[in-house]
């Protein structure tokens, strides 16, 4: 407890509170001056409240340390390269700048946001089991649901984040990211954020759903802006994170590391990070317009004062809807990365997967339109955006093209490994939500399927089969390269049956209910519908995968300390970070490998992918 | 310009400075006399690629480099550094991307009824910074600290001068005329696009106050020097963002 208290996070959390009092009382104390009335329904005004989280989020920085470093090179002061960690756990809650420990932050961060996420999807899961309403109000139905949308988004941010901080330098062969100091900014922006965002609730929430839509976001409780404020922060956090990822890939490759001899998972990363790096800026352009409609009265998206709620939307979309391609690109990546090394044979068409990622990437800023079909906007703009929605699906069907090719004729000896299995569910149920995609994406059959179930179907599995089941065959694939251990198969494959048969069925309700007419976004529906056992079902499968979860967790931490030993090459993989030992050591790579072969010719003899230098070589570290 | 002698240098700069002005100029009597979009948003891209190649050299980004260079060297991270302050420009124009086409989308082609000279002033103000900004770091690059000194200070107070032009005088005289922040859309994008605008500014000069400080202090030298560098290039980064947002809210339209 006392290592807990005087660590970074606790100093932060203190002084983000501190500061957030401050900043409000100031604000209050301004308005007092100017003879405004100083106090509101939820204690300070909304200025007042809105003021004191930005502070209070400025606060939490300075008060966890992590912008000291720059703070002394404005000083002209130099700084240490390497900070030395402590040993135990109480590194992983202090300013760490080593690549692998951030990136363990940052993974164990968004597992705790996505049972935050989960926990809320459970409650309004729970009162949709039965029509009428039963234990939650109105305004809670939406602010859950809402919050559920954007924690589980932040959470997947961060999963990627962290599973690409952990493993990309690694992959690469370099010693850490290009940029350390801006790495762990980057991470701690992210605990201020959440706090932020689950604010919101004591705030009097907000009925507006993630997409914070005006008008209605302009009129919401003063839990609207907390909301605003903490994807803005949290928003820079995925900025700063995608701009190191693409220093690093470009400036710290091992020796022969061309651009073809990449390893797949970097390409994705690549491709995510470019959209992350600058669609995100639109997002946090636009709900800081509505913030401030809100507090200086300025009509961009009131009709009334000229202003158009659809530009909003335009604004919006244009991250948000690239912002998918972010979630599931470097999951997709994982697929492709993990499954030459189980099947034991080259990965199909390498170039044309690392080509699929930029393509999606790239045709992914053209599309964000399609989900404005019904919004009021240009009708002439329809038809362009159906078809460059629908393009998307050939460099996705690529992807898929090539996992078939690549699992074709491979051998896996002996029962199947967890993280093969949650690689194969990532398929199929990704292969579901991409086949659900095409009738969205068609303005004929979007009309009529807008706003149903379907939708919330289609994007669950999208994101599901896209991020959060390879991101899981992730964890029980590198963790043995984290922890020295691995995780327990039996509970492994117990996870497994248990989550994704489930999920399947839960979708698949979903998008059958969103085709007979169920509204997504509806705390109620008609009884006469006859939705009631539908939705029984799936509050069953709802919790049966939270049980899954549950056991993934028990797993988790008893295999850190109790887990089967396993330092070497476990999956007999070419890559490089499994050629040293685990866990890995501090430094990364003792000695420096020269790339001199093809990534992914699993299978064929006497074909070699790295060779570390034989001498020690006299770099510094 | 490590290839030029510091008075080729200096002249370099006053010459680009020079087509700066005239185009400016020029720019402002098509927008009396012509209202020719295409001519306006032509000259913008012009100075826009003048103030990128002669004044943020972005052609260093392309140099080649050692194959065998250590990676823990100066020069090595500079190049990296360099990267990163790029990357994170292009992410920043984004947000003023954004804006602009917030402004097209919600106002077309009319713009707010705002004073043209006093636009036309700050502008001038702005730019003479960038051109005074350049001499600095060529002087630092040559290692006349003196004028690195001298230079940088001036470009801080031609800063403040927009600064205080821009919220001082022209947030005043446009509430006059009745372009606030809460009349209109109008409004609502004049004060977004000029506050944010500010803002950077306002950072920039934070920036400025610290080489000074340290360049005072005998921090840099003409080979490490990545922290003036570095403020130059945000510095007209900034002046960038003005190029495209002066005729976007002084110049291009009618008034409605």
């Amino acid at each position: 407890m006392k290592k807990f208290f005087s660590s970074a996070l606790w100093h932060g959390f203190l002084w983000q509170a501190i500061g957030w009092t401050l900043g409000a009382s100031f604000l209050t104390l301004i308005r007092v001056l100017m003879g405004l009335n100083p106090f509101a329904t939820f204690g300070f005004t909304e200025p007042a409240w809105v003021f004191g989280g930005l502070v209070g989020a400025l606060s939490f920085l300075g008060g966890s340390g992590v912008v000291s470093d720059w703070f002394k090179w404005a000083k002209g002061e130099e700084t240490p390269e390497h900070h030395q960690d402590p040993d135990g756990w109480e590194k992983f809650i202090n300013i760490s700048l080593d690549h692998k420990v951030i990136g363990v932050q940052y993974t164990l961060s968004a597992l705790l946001l996505l049972v935050i996420g989960g926990i809320f999807s459970l409650i309004f899961r729970t009162e949709l089991a039965q029509h009428g309403l039963q234990f939650l109000s109105l305004q809670w139905y939406n602010t859950l649901m809402a919050l559920h949308g954007m924690v589980m988004i932040i959470g997947i941010l961060l999963g990627i984040a962290g599973v690409i901080n952990y493993i990309l330098p690694l992959l690469i062969g370099a010693q850490d990211m290009a940029f350390p100091r801006l790495n762990a900014f980057s991470y701690w922006l992210a605990p201020p954020a959440a706090i932020l965002l689950l604010s919101s609730m004591a705030l009097g929430g907000f009925d507006t759903g993630w997409t914070g839509y005006p008008p209605l976001s302009a009129r919401t409780p003063v839990g609207m802006q907390m909301f605003f404020l903490g994807v803005i922060v949290a928003g820079w956090s995925s900025v700063l994170g995608a701009l190191n990822t693409i220093a690093t890939v470009i400036r710290m490759r091992a020796k022969g590391m061309t651009a073809f001899r990449l390893p797949i998972f970097v390409w994705a990363a690549i491709a995510t990070s470019i959209i992350a790096m600058t669609a995100t800026q639109l997002i946090g352009l636009s709900f800081q317009m509505v913030m401030f409609q809100r507090l200086f009265g300025m009509g961009f998206f009131d009709p009334a004062k000229g202003g158009d709620p659809i530009l909003f939307q335009h604004l919006f979309w244009f991250y948000s809807h690239p912002a998918v391609y972010v979630f599931i690109l470097p999951g997709l990546g994982i697929i492709s990365e993990l499954l030459p090394v189980f099947v034991r044979k080259p990965l199909f068409g390498y170039r044309w997967i690392a080509m699929s990622s930029l393509g999606i990437a790239l045709v992914g800023f053209l599309v964000w339109a399609h989900h404005m079909y019904t919004s009021g906007m240009n009708e002439y703009l329809r038809v362009p955006f159906m078809y460059s929605t629908l393009l998307v699906a050939v460099p996705t069907g690529v992807k898929f093209f090539s996992w078939v090719a690549t699992i074709w004729r491979g051998k896996v000896t002996g029962p199947y490994p967890t993280a093969f299995l949650f690689v194969l569910g990532g398929i199929v149920v990704f292969l579901m939500g991409g086949l659900s995609g095409p009738p969205n994406a068609t303005v004929a059959t979007d009309l009529h399927l807008q706003d149903t179930y379907w939708i919330v179907g289609h994007f669950h599995d999208t994101l599901f089969g896209g991020y959060l089941l390879p991101f899981f065959a992730a964890i029980y694939f590198w963790f043995p390269k984290a922890t020295g251990r691995r995780m327990n198969e039996a509970l492994g494959r117990l996870h497994f049956w248990l989550m994704t048969p489930s999920f399947i069925v839960l979708t698949l309700l979903m998008m059958r209910i969103g085709l007979l007419g169920m509204r997504r976004r509806i705390a109620d529906y008609d009884a006469s519908l006859g939705f009631d056992p539908y939705h029984l079902v799936m509050t069953i499968t709802a919790f049966v995968i939270a049980f899954s979860v549950l056991i993934f967790f028990i797993n988790f931490f008893r295999s850190m300390k109790n887990g089967e030993p396993a330092t070497g090459n476990l999956w007999n993989s070419r890559s490089p970070e499994w050629q040293v030992s685990s866990p890995m050591p501090v430094h990364n790579y003792d000695q420096p490998f020269e790339v001199v072969g093809e990534p992914y010719d699993y299978g064929l003899a006497d074909s070699v992918y790295v060779k570390f230098a034989n001498k020690k070589t006299g770099g510094r570290n | 310009m490590a290839h030029l002698n510091k008075s080729e240098a200096f002249r370099q700069g006053a010459l680009i400075f020079v087509f700066l002005a005239v185009l400016t100029a020029l720019e402002f009597f098509v927008a009396i006399a012509i209202g020719s979009v295409v001519l306006l948003v032509t000259i913008a891209l012009v100075k826009f690629g003048l103030v990128l190649h002669y004044y943020m050299h972005i052609y260093k980004l392309n140099a080649t480099e050692d194959p065998d260079i250590d990676q823990h060297s100066y020069a090595y991270k500079l190049t990296t550094s360099r990267l990163g302050l790029w990357l994170f420009l292009l992410s920043d124009s984004f947000v003023f991307g954004g804006l602009a086409v917030s402004r097209f989308y919600l106002l077309g082609l009319t713009r707010p009824p705002l004073n043209q000279i006093l636009g036309l002033v700050v502008t001038s103000v702005l730019l003479l910074s960038s051109f005074f900004m350049n001499r600095a770091e060529v002087s630092m690059e040559h290692g006349d600290r003196k004028n690195f000194i001298l230079f940088t200070s001036l470009t801080l107070v031609l800063g403040l001068a927009f600064v205080a032009g821009v919220l001082g005088v022209e947030w005043p005289s446009a509430m006059a005329e009745g372009v606030t922040p809460s009349t209109n859309a109008a409004g609502a994008i004049f004060f977004m696009m000029t506050g944010m605008h500010a803002f950077h500014v306002i950072t920039g000069l934070i920036f400025l106050g610290v080489i000074i400080r340290n360049g005072s202090r005998g921090l840099y030298s003409p080979e490490k020097h990545w922290g003036v560098e570095a403020a130059t290039v945000y510095w007209h980064f900034i002046d960038v963002v003005w190029i495209f947002f002066y005729p976007a809210l002084y110049l291009i339209g009618k008034i409605f």
